[in-house]
């Protein structure tokens, strides 16, 4: 079925092309609009592909074949795309959510001088996103995986005049690297073992007695180490423990980069390829439980990060990093529908809490530092309504959006029956986890909320103070579409145990269409963990309005006070990018240090090109010896040339030959020739055996001889150009048995 | 006596002749010693005519003969060129490259 | 024993003969090592005549009549009267007589080397004695050294007297001094223009009269 899902992602990268060769030269408008057509068009594609074709498709869903990009023996990729339920729902959000983002960014980015790169950048970025979602094969998806990591470095330092930012989209870059290291080395084992990279027939290939279920290392099947690799690699992409690092520095970027690509879109990416290759991962609830324990590590760890940052925008960012811990526990428990719900609920709330970061930032004059806001909810009222309603939403209060889908995971959590009997363990744990995250996630949002917007007055400077104005409606209107997404979007996913209705999970029933399947609650599971997530983000909240309810209240400054060592630690995020510098960077330095001294110095520019230089003068030394400008050097020159030509001419041998000798027992053979071409002057060749017996002489070159008595002999051949009146002579031993 | 007698002797004339050309700063010597050079060639040849018996050897060598006498005078008047321009007949000091 | 009367061939030589030669051959080779070592060049050129002559002495024993005398005449007696000529106007004496240069010395011995090949190739064998073959009366005599020249060998004559104008010519033209040209030049140049003032002067009246004119200087 050809449908030109091609499309999708060309638009975006047509109109990255176009604004970067000639965006320049436009007004603001022009590019804008450009822009946000591009990825306005490729979003009513998906809305047709989704809604009006996919129905019609059946489960493999919509394939396009753009062309035959590498088939050499067996490697056979095709430039394909293929939308299935799961990679339309992607499609849908990332057009989406980016459209609103290109709305917004017009008035954000309304004064920078760079305004056509950004917006070529944002479309560039939004294509590669596309291409990621849509291949069909695990190449077509690394060309995805790979530019929305090279976006994410041109957009976090878009700002490049500063060390700072280059730094941040340096380090997001790198760390992104070394997880790509970990997706390739797994793509290399499922095609090593499948002999196919395309996704559909890796995922037949992956049942219980496949090729997949070889033993490999340590006793592992190949899924395992395939799957694990995957996994690592979807750890640097989406910002879990350990490749996390990245995320806060990437603030540095302007905040509607934020909120697309650090929030909806590209940090979604390792949560959408572990859905995508589920059947390899099903077959291995092993490492399924590594992923749901790594994501609630993260979840909790990043929570409690979030308790003491002072930034916004990187309050922000580790609550991402948190939620996408969420979203790893999600599929991590065989949940993929609910891992997939709570990206989608995410994409809308978190993008309204960094877009409400913006304009907030907008009003106070740039600055982020929390600790001189307050008050705002009266100076910025629609600014405040949008927040309120995604905060409502990420701490999971019924009925805003949030709450379903971090209900869902961990519903599913404690539901879960992949990990069989001897691991069960591994669902429990990871859904108490999981809680304490929520009641963090509550307890740092509601901070957040209170210190920025809640109390009468702004603790800031006056000079700031009286700049706070609401935001243009350019920027406002997006920001109230993403607002009633988190609230509405939930209903999507109403759980199906809820009232005993299976098919009223919207969602999940669309999703099972490409093989996405959910956990079966029961019907008193899903209750008593509906109560007791709404308990804890009251808990959450409860306390921070008691900590900082109109500000910095007494409580938050006796805890300081009391234990301000935790605090500095806290604040300093558990000083892992120092451990980090010390463990990994300094060494590597060091290394690169040496090298360059070692190998750059010495060996290339003095060996090789100073060397270089020396060689060439030496041998000019020589060639001067002959040419010396005087006639009478060169009449010597001359001399001892001929004398050197007629010296080789006339001896019967070549230098450095030898004479070749088999020996059989006890005979001999001896070979004087001295080419394959024969003598141009008759040779005379005497061959003395060394036993007594008398010289054969003639003109063969060959001669056999049978010794009669065992020794050591020395042969003498004796070779006499008659000519010239010259001889040569060879010896060989040779011991006879 | 035996041919090879003169040919040595001309060999020998050869080799001083050669080395007086190599050797010698002074362009006159040099000339000189491409004289002998052409003598021990003229030596050579007659040894073998009277060894065959065959007069061209002699008619050679007298070519040779004259051969040297233009030789000698362009040779000289060059010389004296050399010397015009330069004052000096030493032929180390007749090259225009860098010493 | 006379080297002329070598009709008598077929022999071997007697020790007349071999002793005659040993002293030629060290008068040729003594004075060609002077020649070549000398430093006063006047020396140098007297003992390069001093071999030539010797070389006549060597020619006559070889039946060379002819070119034995050629051999004094032109060689001894022209080119070396030319050598002189030339040493007189330019007598240099040199610092040091041979430079003894490693190139120069590999070159020699490079020389000294392909002899020895040649030596070689043509079998040169002080041992042994190669018999000459019987000589004719007219053997080495002007009368057959002509018939062949005019002959056999008329071109290479011809050519080779082209060579010697070709050398005369060369001879004079390189050895032209160019500022003596020179100043004839300009004196030709004077002269034509005094001419050509004394006719503007003096229309059609021609050079004055010799006794008036000679009496000036």
């Amino acid at each position: 079925m050809n449908f030109n899902l091609g499309l999708i992602p060309l638009l975006p990268f047509l109109g990255a092309a176009v604004l970067m060769l000639f965006g320049r030269r436009w007004t603001r408008d022009t590019v804008f609009i450009v822009a946000a057509l591009a990825i306005g068009a490729a979003c009513v594609v998906s809305v047709d592909a989704f809604f009006f074709q996919l129905p019609d498709a059946g489960g493999a869903g919509l394939q396009d074949v753009v062309t035959t990009w590498i088939a050499t023996g067996d490697l056979h990729i095709d430039l394909a795309f293929r939308m299935d339920a799961l990679s339309g729902v992607m499609c849908l959000v990332i057009t989406f959510v980016g459209f609103l983002i290109h709305v917004f960014a017009a008035g954000y980015m309304a004064d920078d001088p760079d305004y056509a790169r950004f917006f070529a950048y944002l479309n560039l970025f939004c294509g590669a996103m596309l291409v990621l979602v849509l291949g069909d094969s695990l190449p077509v998806m690394f060309i995805g995986w790979e530019g929305v990591g090279l976006c994410s470095y041109l957009l976090i330092g878009f700002w490049y005049s500063s060390t700072a930012n280059a730094d941040a989209g340096r380090k997001a870059f790198i760390t992104n690297r070394i997880g790509d290291l970990g997706f390739l080395l797994g793509m290399f084992l499922l095609f090593n073992y499948t002999g196919t990279l395309s996704i559909p027939d890796i995922s037949g290939a992956a049942s219980p007695g496949g090729p997949l279920m070889a033993p490999l290392w340590l006793g592992q099947p190949v899924a395992f180490w395939a799957a694990l690799f995957l996994f690592v690699g979807a750890t640097g992409k989406s910002a879990q423990i350990p490749l996390y690092v990245w995320l806060p520095d990437a603030m540095a970027g302007p905040t509607p980069v934020s909120a697309l690509i650090h929030a909806a879109t590209m940090v979604t990416a390792g949560v959408y390829m572990i859905a995508r290759m589920h059947a390899v991962y099903l077959l291995v609830p092993s490492v399924m439980a590594i992923v749901a324990i790594v994501g609630a590590l993260t979840a909790l760890f990043a929570a409690m990060i979030g308790f003491a940052q002072n930034d916004f925008k990187k309050v922000l960012a580790y609550s991402t990093v948190s939620q996408l811990g969420f979203m790893f526990v999600g599929v991590g428990t065989a949940n993929f529908t609910g891992g997939i719900f709570h990206l989608v609920t995410h994409a809308f709330f978190k993008a309204g809490l960094f877009l409400c970061a913006g304009s907030v930032m907008h009003a106070m004059s740039g600055s982020g530092d929390i600790t001189i806001m307050g008050g705002l909810r009266k100076k910025l009222p629609w600014t405040h309504a949008v927040f309120a309603a995604c905060w409502l939403a990420i701490c999971g209060i019924v009925p805003f959006s949030g709450f379903f889908s971090k209900d869902n995971i961990i519903a599913g959590a404690f539901g879960t029956e992949i990990y069989g009997h001897d691991m069960a363990w591994v669902g429990k744990l990871v859904g108490v986890m999981l809680l304490l995250a929520a009641l963090g996630t509550a307890f740092y949002m509601s901070r957040l909320y209170f210190l920025v917007f809640s109390g009468d007055e702004t603790r800031a400077p006056d000079k700031i103070k009286h700049h706070i104005h609401e935001s243009p409606s350019i920027m406002v209107v997006p920001l109230v579409v993403l607002a009633i997404g988190a609230t509405v979007i939930g209903f999507i996913g109403l759980p199906g145990g809820l009232f005993n209705h299976p098919d009223a999970n919207l969602l999940a029933h669309h999703l099972e269409a490409a093989d996405i399947h959910e956990v079966e609650v029961s019907h008193g599971l899903e209750w008593g963990m509906m109560a007791v997530s709404l308990a804890v983000a009251a808990v959450g909240i409860l306390l921070a309005m008691v900590f900082y309810r109109g500000g910095y209240k007494e409580p938050a400054r006796a805890f300081a006070a009391k234990f301000p060592g935790f605090v500095r630690l806290v604040h300093d995020k558990f000083r892992v990018d120092e451990a980090y510098d010390f463990l990994f960077i300094r060494p590597i330095k060091w290394f690169s240090r040496g090298l360059y001294n070692f190998v750059d110095r010495i060996i290339v520019d003095k060996i090789l090109v100073e060397g270089t230089g020396v060689l060439v003068d030496l041998c000019a030394r020589l060639a001067r010896a002959v040419q010396g400008g005087d006639g009478q050097r060169y009449m010597a020159v001359f001399a001892v040339g001929v004398a050197l030509l007629v010296h080789f001419a006339s001896q019967p041998t070549l230098p450095f030959t030898k004479l070749k000798v088999t020996q059989t027992g006890r005979g001999v053979e001896v070979d004087a020739r001295r080419g394959k071409n024969a003598p141009t002057r008759p040779l005379e060749y005497a061959f003395d055996f060394g036993d007594g017996r008398p010289v054969v002489k003639g003109g063969a070159p060959e001669q056999r001889h049978d010794y009669d008595r065992p020794g050591n002999y020395t042969i003498r051949v004796t070779i006499t150009d008659s000519g010239w009146r010259t001889e040569d002579t060879f010896k060989e031993k040779v011991e006879v048995p | 006596m035996p041919t090879d007698h003169y040919l040595i002797l001309s060999f020998a004339l050869f080799l001083i002749g050669t080395a007086g050309v190599l050797l010698r700063r002074n362009a006159l010597i040099v000339l000189m010693g491409i004289e002998l050079q052409l003598n021990g060639g003229n030596l050579a040849l007659l040894a073998f005519s009277r060894q065959l018996n065959d007069q061209k050897g002699h008619v050679f060598a007298f070519l040779i003969i004259a051969l040297a006498a233009a030789e000698a005078a362009v040779g000289l008047a060059i010389l004296v060129g050399l010397f015009r321009s330069r004052q000096t007949i030493n032929l180390d000091e007749a090259t225009l490259m860098k010493r | 024993m006379n080297p002329v009367n070598a009709a008598a061939a077929g022999t071997s030589a007697s020790p007349g003969d071999t002793v005659l030669f040993a002293i030629l051959a060290a008068w040729v080779v003594g004075f060609a090592l002077l020649t070549i070592t000398r430093r006063n060049p006047v020396t140098a050129v007297m003992s390069l005549v001093a071999t030539f002559f010797g070389l006549a002495a060597i020619y006559a024993s070889l039946s060379a009549h002819f070119l034995a005398v050629l051999q004094v005449l032109v060689y001894a007696g022209a080119i070396m009267v030319l050598f002189i000529f030339v040493v007189m106007i330019l007598n240099r004496e040199e610092v040091a007589p041979l430079a003894l240069r490693p190139m120069r010395l590999l070159g020699v011995f490079g020389t000294a080397y392909l002899l020895w090949v040649f030596a070689n190739v043509v079998g040169v064998n002080t041992g042994t004695e190669k018999v000459p073959t019987a000589l004719p009366e007219s053997y080495g005599t002007v009368k057959e050294i002509g018939a062949i020249l005019f002959t056999q060998f008329l071109y290479p004559f011809e050519a080779i007297s082209l060579l010697l104008l070709v050398a005369i010519v060369g001879g004079v033209v390189v050895s032209r001094s160019h500022q003596k040209e020179v100043a004839a030049m300009r004196a030709a140049e004077y002269r034509k223009q005094v001419h050509e003032l004394a006719e503007h002067d003096y229309p059609g009246e021609g050079p004055p009269a010799a006794a008036a004119g000679g009496g000036h200087h």
